[in-house]
């Protein structure tokens, strides 16, 4: 569940701000060059901790972080690339003979961090700013069947979570178990009562699911149609972030700016178009905060 | 004093036990950085259409450490790699793919012998000559040994295994020119009869006219069967006394008559390569003897000899490149 902070990007409408986070994404994924990739985790770490998504963001690098480093030890030892050996290992029988090259080093660590980078964006700030009630409202006005399915979806993943824990609970008390004696009265009720509360809270679920996504309301059946809502300015200073974002990415690319070479030799150029892209990526990214006209106390 | 109450006992294990770990580890072929260079130089050659066209050639290319032999080639040429880096996509710009409708690519000898691994996997010790052909590969991808890189693969990359000279005692001064070649590169050959069948796993040069090699061994017949079995682009007629080159796709690009000689080498699976010097008559195989040399190899999968004039084997296609 969503915990609402007073920040612009809260304030804008789910769609905006889920741009807004996937825009991150898309840039993380457009580059190579170690330098705007720190550019733009130092932009992500600042809208999330401007955005008051810094927890969410610390419990993302936990999951994120071993996880860009088994990336980034894993990469020497299968890429057979990069003229520098520091290390080897001799043959390896099925492997061949296995070199790790700093080249592999360098390129594993910028993987890692890409990998980093989008857990930090497409995970963790996405689901501290984006309502995903209110996106899926708004998703079911395109295909009402795919905004169902996704609702429903998202909602019974914790609730069979629930049903595994009642159920490993229920089977302790069946006789045979580990640590189980003879079944009585109470063992039996339990089992019941863990049985019938998960049929109940799973229905449960599906109707508040159903109630709070709006399709109990007309507008499900096309009976009725949303009042048109303005866009506020927080909606259009976050998708212009979001746009600048992905313009950047793309035109940088088409202009060679931040090209990148991983093999056989690493070539990361630092100019002055490389500065000039990061700063922009930071500014761009950091815009919509400098505005918090309205935004919810 | 028991072992238990030496408070250095305990240390001095696992020092020992970490020398130990160490030593099999530098003796399994670890260590840190990249190693020790070989001693002797590592040539690079970069041709492609079966050596018709010279792209790059470094008698003495860079090398560092031990270098596996992808290494050499991307510190020499501007390479491209495919499937994590064992493997060329292109060099100098030139990539595998198609062209004309005909499948090419590129394709890597290491002292004159195709290999099956990728290039990444193999590692230099020195005196290695690495070839990469670009080449039409639609009659056959698999022409797995080739002449150009002579005095290879006899000098280096032999292995330890013996040279064998097998002549046909009617072409003994043929003989003698192949064998003074050998002597003059430093290569060692036992000289011996022509001989049907031999196991021991020498690298082995048959000397005499096709007539009296034809048969003979797997390979002769290979080679009788075609490029498809062989790799040898060039066929001698029923009786042994023609000589059809053939061009990449395997038409007749060329039919020699008398006196006509072929420089070859094949190879069968698990074997070591052979290699034939031979012709249509004794002149054919005299003058295939005279081009028994390194200057007249060089860069060609085989020569076959028109008189005195060699030819690089497969000729190129009429409407070919």
């Amino acid at each position: 569940m969503i915990r609402r902070a007073a920040s612009p990007l809260h304030a804008a409408r789910a769609p905006v701000a889920a741009a807004y986070a996937c825009a991150f994404v898309t840039a993380a994924l457009a580059f190579e060059h170690p330098l705007v990739l720190a550019a733009i985790g130092v932009a992500i770490l600042a809208a999330g901790l401007l955005a008051g998504a810094g927890p969410q963001l610390r419990r993302a690098c936990l999951f994120g972080v071993p996880f860009a480093l088994l990336i980034a030890l894993v990469n020497p030892l299968v890429a057979r690339e990069g003229l520098d050996v520091v290390l080897r290992f001799g043959d390896m029988g099925p492997l061949g003979n296995l070199d790790v090259t700093k080249q592999s080093l360098v390129f594993g660590a910028i993987l890692g961090m890409r990998a980093l980078l989008v857990v930090l964006a497409g995970a963790a700030l996405l689901a501290a700013i984006v309502d995903a009630d209110e996106l899926l409202r708004r998703f079911r006005g395109i295909s009402a069947r795919s905004a169902l399915t996704a609702a429903l979806a998202v909602r019974l993943v914790p609730v069979l979570g629930r049903d595994a824990r009642r159920l490993a609970d229920a089977r302790r008390c069946c006789p045979g178990a580990a640590g189980a004696g003879a079944i009585g009265s109470l063992e039996r009720l339990q089992i019941v009562r863990a049985v019938a509360t998960g049929a109940l809270d799973r229905a449960l679920d599906v109707a508040a699911t159903l109630e709070v996504r709006g399709y109990a309301s007309p507008a499900a059946h096309g009976r009725a149609r949303r009042p048109h809502e303005p866009w506020s300015r927080h909606d259009i200073s976050v998708a212009a972030a979001a746009a600048g974002l992905v313009l950047l990415a793309g035109g940088a690319r088409l202009l060679g700016v931040a090209s990148f070479e991983a093999y056989p030799r690493t070539v990361a150029p630092v100019g002055a178009g490389e500065w000039v892209l990061c700063a922009a990526l930071v500014l761009v990214a950091l815009a919509p905060f400098a505005d918090r006209r309205g935004v919810l106390r | 004093m028991s072992g238990r109450t030496w408070p250095g006992w305990r240390a001095g294990r696992r020092l020992a036990a970490g020398a130990a770990a160490a030593a099999a580890l530098a003796l399994g072929g670890c260590g840190l950085g990249p190693g020790e260079e070989p001693a002797t130089p590592v040539s690079l050659t970069v041709t492609s259409d079966f050596g018709g066209r010279a792209l790059l050639r470094r008698p003495e290319a860079e090398v560092s450490g031990a270098d596996t032999v992808m290494r050499v080639t991307q510190r020499n040429a501007k390479v491209t790699t495919r499937f994590g880096g064992d493997f060329v996509q292109t060099i100098g710009g030139l990539s595998g793919g198609r062209r004309d409708g005909r499948p090419y690519d590129w394709f890597i000898y290491l002292d004159g012998v195709l290999t099956s691994e990728g290039a990444g996997g193999l590692r230099v010790t020195g005196g290695e000559r690495i070839w990469w052909d670009h080449h039409d590969w639609g009659l056959t991808p698999d022409v797995p040994a080739v002449v150009g890189s002579f005095p290879e693969p006899f000098l280096h990359g032999a292995d330890g295994r013996p040279v064998k000279l097998q002549c046909d005692p009617a072409q003994r001064a043929a003989c003698d020119t192949v064998a003074a070649r050998l002597d003059r590169v430093g290569v060692e050959a036992d000289r011996g009869p022509l001989r049907r069948a031999d196991r021991d796993g020498s690298l082995r040069i048959a000397v005499g006219t096709w007539t009296a090699l034809r048969g003979g061994t797997p390979e002769a017949r290979s080679v009788d069967q075609g490029p498809k079995s062989s790799g040898v682009f060039a066929r001698f007629g029923d009786d042994g006394a023609s000589l059809s080159l053939l061009d990449p796709r395997g038409g007749v690009a060329k039919r020699l008559g008398g006196e006509a000689g072929l420089v070859g080498a094949t190879r069968q699976p698990g074997r070591p390569p052979m290699w034939f010097v031979t012709g249509t008559d004794a002149a054919g195989v005299a003058a295939a003897a005279d081009a028994f040399d390194e200057p007249v190899l060089h860069n060609r999968f085989a020569v076959a000899t028109s008189g005195n004039l060699p030819l690089s084997v497969p000729l190129p296609a009429a409407d070919g490149p």
